[in-house]
């Protein structure tokens, strides 16, 4: 034989089909085929590669249609993914192999995931059967339902920061447990860790940032305080208001358009001290879910996003407790078991404190005469009852009263009069200004069976602004007296209940159902005066106080449905009605989520959502201030909705340490409201708010992207946000788009958190944001007062003509602040200081601008006021 | 009110927490010269008109605003051309008709200048407010006057008073407020705040009687003449002095919503408006 020869002979035996020697599970098989019967995939493998495939037509079905393009493939690895749809099980006999029906013996794992040494339940950890790929994670409640359609006899139980459990599940039926996970020694031993366990590309919701407390309390702290509502501001799609000030303004909505919600209760006022601080003890927090948008159904009543806070529960096993103070504040928190195992509680209270030494200041100099007093003061109280019935019930009873209060009482006795009969003789005057909220509700969560878990809540909350002004005077010489007398508040209430059904059917359903109940009672502007020793007749005895009651019913249902094994859909529905004086709205509101997973574990995301809110906040000149009042939907005023369209990709790495989300939107409003024109100084006291308003719309629009390392001793995120907001009313600024007052074009967050050694905690952030709108006038000119320039005249006016609304852009705002922790853990109690700097290399953010004149130089310019320079911090704190 | 609070807010932070103001780099956009009006029309008198040219808001001028020496100026009643001529009052420029306006007749003034665009404005005029009865007491702050609304009409007033000093003749504006017992709606009664001028319409006592209690910031003493004086204002006047005086109130700040004052010359700033001031003078009990 030729050499020639030799070779063909071996490349045609090389290139033998290997099928004629038999095959195995490891054969490489080729198949390609478009919209074909199973029964057909079957067929060519038994044509090209001999492999015998026995079945009956009765108990098997392979007549649904596939489209495959398989090269090279592991036979095993084809036959999984062509038969676990259809739930067929395949095993060789002989060189056949044999089709079977899957035994369907499904049985369902269901309970609750908590601390082991606090009992808390944790939210968002992961129950996982290795064995078969599945996995599910625990609802809001700490509640989680795993249906399996095979055997199983261990599942993975994890939770960042605590040790994974390996559960091992008694071999067959139903079984509710209670597992307990040992949390991880670190410097935050006694913080919980809420932060999610499952990736993103496991989550087919889109638009949402889970903070958890560690994170929270990491952040650098103004004036000593951490805070949930600054945190939020550091997230990218997320503002703040003017430096300084608070307010949240997600993807271009305004700060009334978001629904915050503490453990299920609504709150109308999110801040003390004019928005500086969130109106919420950080400490008491245990995580905070942010929904910028992909709003899931059960949520609804504002329409550009939902800030879902869970506070503690309270240990069930031991007391613990942490007290510390800051420059601003002083504040405890304890907990522990009233009996251990079955119920807990949890009490915190938090004040400011600088009014006390300031009063002390002013009483020491007489400053504000006999009697007088000066407070100005924040405080809040948390109160929390948990208690378990049996393993299927548990019980919370939680309330919340939080307030800013402002009074000064001075008193003037001049007994100078005699020589000046001008004098106000027994001068006293005592002004109070305050603003609070009130929160209680009721909780109860049941279990019905291992599938069916439940939450029902009865909830109130109330929103009241008040104050009071009272003066006294006498004018000795006239005899005019004066003892005048005045208070003014505002009220909206809502109370309701709501009922919440968590449904996992199998493995590839998670339905979630539920109604809501919510009636909201507005008082807004309640006055009452009186001037005892005044003979003026009034000009009108008007009533001014409104009284309004609305009724708002909501029905939901959202499924959480794995379609393919690689794409997921979340699909939603809200209904809603309201009923006001007479008047009935409802909206159908839809809620889709769709989830797409890519090679390399990447997910694809889109949602589409509606919302609807029934109540308006009318705002005085476009700035949020407490005095701000709440009132329902009207015949003019409709109430207000949002579409929104989200994109993204997302993806965290398969070591949980990073997390990578860019998403992109766009978000239109309608029926929004801004003041029509000044109105005057005589205003009739009964004209309807919505004849001062005119009713208009809102787009917002761009793209957010977030890089996050989660795990490690280093953590901390680098978002990015370009973004355009704009609005359009009728009869305001010549009926043209103009940009909304928070359109940053561009924001960059930056935070770092650092652990150094055992004992320290270093952390950063830097905030960007391009320039704010500002209206600037475009000329100025004289102005008229009298008919004849021989009249007496106070003096002619200038006048400046402003033509365009926000026609120009500020100054960019940049800020870093620091911040360093020393922690000491002693046997029964850790010590920690810390020490924070607020904008650490002293920018002057603009709060606001002027036009200033200098008469000297003849000339007027642009001035900008800043309130926050650079401000250290100390705060001692104790735990135990 | 609720602006106040906000400022008083503010300045509670700022004071808090350290405030400075410092001055920014930015160059206050102009939008070009135009021509400016101001005529207050009250009928029974001749008609004086002032016409100036718009300045960049950088510019601070507390002597008045440029004239426009080549301006063609020219008024009308009714479409009747009347004359004017061009005087020079207190410093100022102003062109006087020959004529008194008339009541029931429509004024239109209109002017041209070389390189600005050409301006008209045009308004009627309004009939005499029917107040009367006004007293003070010496040491008092309260101010008194009967006021008479038409019923038939929407009607718009402007108050203020002043003293005259009975040695010099020297004129002062007071600052004052409405009695808040009168006023009941607390918004004065909170605030503190005192205004030179008052502006409203007749919304709330249309075609009544209205004894109007005033409230002056300091006690009436001394000697010396006290003169209310009520203006009837057409809706375009009111519109005018009452945006005009939300500017003025907002201050410099420019924190939210911008206060734009109304204009009726159209292509340019200003106002052509019917006035009607009764004055009633009265010496302090």
């Amino acid at each position: 034989m030729s050499l020639a020869l030799k070779l063909l002979t071996g490349i045609f035996i090389l290139c033998f089909p290997l099928q004629a020697f038999g095959w195995d599970w490891q054969t490489k098989v080729t198949v390609v085929v478009k919209d074909q019967p199973l029964e057909v995939v079957c067929g060519i493998l038994e044509k090209e590669y001999g492999i015998h495939f026995s079945y009956s037509r009765e108990l098997v079905n392979l007549s649904r249609k596939v489209t495959l393009t398989a090269h090279q493939q592991r036979l095993k690895k084809l036959l999984d993914e062509l038969f676990s749809p259809d739930d067929i099980r395949f095993t060789r006999v002989g060189e056949q192999i044999v089709l079977l029906p899957a035994e369907r013996s499904t049985r369902t794992i269901s309970g609750y995931i908590k601390d082991a040494s606090s009992g808390e339940n944790l939210i968002g950890a992961t129950v996982y059967a290795p064995a078969l790929k599945q996995g599910t994670t625990t609802n809001q409640y700490g509640f989680f339902s795993l249906t399996t359609v095979k055997d199983t006899n261990s599942l993975v139980v994890s939770y960042v920061g605590y040790q994974p459990h390996l559960q091992r599940v008694p071999d067959k039926g139903d079984h509710l447990l209670n597992v307990t996970l040992q949390p991880l020694g670190s410097l935050k031993e006694v913080v919980i860790s809420a932060k999610e366990n499952s990736k993103l590309q496991e989550q087919t919701q889109m638009s949402k940032v889970k903070l958890n407390a560690s994170e929270v309390q990491s952040m650098p702290r103004l004036l000593g305080e951490v805070d949930v509502m600054r945190t939020l501001q550091s997230l990218p799609g997320v503002s703040g208001g003017s430096d300084g000030a608070g307010g949240l303004y997600v993807r271009g909505g305004g700060p009334d358009q978001n629904l915050v919600l503490i453990d299920g209760t609504p709150v109308f006022n999110f801040s003390h001290f004019f928005g500086v601080y969130s109106l919420l003890n950080a400490n008491v927090v245990k995580t905070t879910d942010l929904y910028k948008g992909a709003f899931p159904a059960r949520f609804g009543g504002r329409i550009s996003s939902v800030v879902d806070i869970a506070m503690k529960e309270g240990d069930m096993k031991e007391y613990h407790g942490d007290a510390s103070i800051g420059l601003i504040a002083a504040k405890f928190n304890i907990e522990g078991p009233i009996v251990k195992d079955k119920t807990s509680f949890m009490l915190s209270a938090r004040r400011s404190y600088p009014d006390l030494l300031l009063n002390a200041a002013l009483q020491s100099d007489n400053s504000l005469g006999v009697g007088g007093d000066f407070q100005a003061y924040f405080y809040d109280v948390n109160a929390k009852v948990n208690h378990i019935f049996s393993p299927k019930d548990r019980v919370f009873l939680s309330f919340y009263r939080g307030e800013d209060n402002l009074s000064i009482k001075q008193t003037v006795d001049d007994s100078t009069y005699v020589h000046n009969p001008g004098q106000y003789l027994g001068e006293s005057s005592k002004f109070q200004l305050g603003w609070g909220n009130t929160i209680a509700a009721i909780r109860w969560n049941h279990i019905y069976g291992p599938r069916l878990f439940s939450n029902i809540s009865l909830n109130f909350s109330q929103y009241e602004f008040f104050t009071e002004y009272e003066h006294k005077y006498v004018l000795p010489t006239s005899g005019e007296k004066s003892d005048m007398y005045g208070t003014y508040n505002s009220v909206m209430t809502n109370s309701g209940g709501r009922i919440d059904f968590d449904f996992r059917p199998n493995p590839r359903h998670s339905v979630r159902f539920g109604a809501i109940t919510t009636m909201h009672n507005f008082k807004p502007g309640n006055a009452s005066f009186e001037d005892k020793d005044s003979p003026v007749t009034p000009l009108d005895t008007l009533d001014a106080s409104l009284r309004v009651r609305g009724l708002e019913l909501s029905l939901y249902a959202e499924d959480d449905w794995q379609i393919k094994p690689d794409l997921f859909a979340s699909i939603g529905v809200h209904a809603s009605g309201f009923l006001v004086e007479g008047r009935f709205y409802y909206s159908l509101q839809p809620r889709l989520g769709l989830r797409y997973v890519l090679p390399r574990n990447w997910a694809v995301k889109a949602a589409y959502t509606h919302m609807n809110q029934y109540i308006h906040l009318l705002s005085s000149n476009g700035n949020t201030l407490p005095t701000d009042i709440w009132v329902p939907s009207t015949q003019r005023v409709a109430p207000l909705f949002s579409k929104q369209i989200a994109l993204g990709v997302g993806k965290t790495s398969s070591n949980l340490k990073y997390e990578f989300t860019l998403e992109g939107y766009y978000k239109s409003m309608s029926n929004m409201i801004e003041n029509k024109e000044t109105n005057g100084i005589i205003s009739p006291l009964g004209s309807r708010w919505d004849e001062n308003v005119t009713v208009g719309k809102g787009w917002s629009y761009g793209a957010e992207v977030m890089l996050q390392k989660k795990k490690g001793s280093t953590t901390g995120w680098i978002g990015y946000t370009l973004s355009w907001s704009e609005r359009r009313f009728p009869g305001i600024n010549n009926g043209e788009i103009y940009p909304y007052k928070y359109d940053h074009r561009h924001d960059i967050e930056f935070v770092l958190v650092q652990q150094l050694g055992r004992h320290w905690e270093f952390s950063a952030s830097w905030h960007f944001n391009s320039g704010t709108p500002i209206t600037l006038p475009v000329a100025s000119y004289a102005g008229g007062g009298n008919a004849s320039p021989w009249d007496p005249s106070p003096g002619t006016p200038g006048v400046d003509r402003f033509d365009n609304w926000n026609n120009y852009r500020g100054q960019a705002v940049h800020r870093m602040d620091v911040g360093i922790t020393w922690n000491k853990q002693k046997k029964r109690w850790s010590r920690s200081w810390n020490l924070s700097v607020f904008n650490v290399y002293n920018r002057k953010n603009p709060f606001l601008y002027l036009i200033s004149e200098d008469a000297e130089a003849q000339k007027r310019y642009l001035s900008k006021l800043t309130i926050l320079p650079i401000l250290p911090s100390i705060t001692y704190s104790i735990k135990f | 009110m609720r602006k106040s609070y906000f400022i008083v807010g503010a300045f509670g932070l700022s004071m808090l927490l350290n405030a400075c103001e410092k001055k920014v780099e930015i160059q206050l956009p102009y939008e070009g010269d135009k021509i400016v009006v101001n005529s207050l029309i009250q009928p029974d008198s001749v008609v004086y008109i002032r016409v100036t040219r718009s300045v960049p808001s950088k510019v601070f001028d507390d002597a008045g605003y440029k004239d426009i020496p080549d301006a063609a100026v020219s008024l009308t009643a009714n479409g009747v051309s009347l004359p004017l001529q061009l005087q020079t009052i207190k410093g100022l420029s102003y062109y006087v008709s020959g004529e008194k306006a008339v009541l029931g007749q429509q004024y239109r003034v209109a002017v041209t200048a070389p390189g600005l665009k050409p301006v008209t404005g045009t308004d009627t005029l309004v009939a005499a407010p029917l107040a009367n009865a006004a007293t003070a007491q010496r040491n008092s702050n309260r101010v008194q006057f009967t006021l008479k609304d038409r019923a038939a009409s929407a009607d718009y007033y402007r108050i203020r008073i002043y003293r005259t000093d009975a040695g010099s003749g020297q004129v002062t504006f007071l600052l004052f407020r409405l009695d808040p017992a009168f006023n009941n709606n607390l918004v004065d009664f909170f605030s503190k705040g005192n205004y030179n001028s008052l502006i409203m319409s007749d919304e709330r006592f249309n075609g009544k009687p209205v004894n109007f209690v005033l409230q002056t910031a300091d006690p009436l003493t001394g000697d010396g003449d006290i003169t209310v004086e009520v203006s009837a204002l057409t809706r375009s006047s009111y519109l005018y002095f009452n945006t005009l005086a939300a500017q003025k109130e907002s201050g410099n700040a420019l924190v939210g919503n911008p206060a734009r004052v109304f204009t009726n010359i159209t292509d340019g700033y200003g106002i052509v408006g019917g006035i009607n001031t009764k004055r009633m003078t009265f010496k302090i009990e």
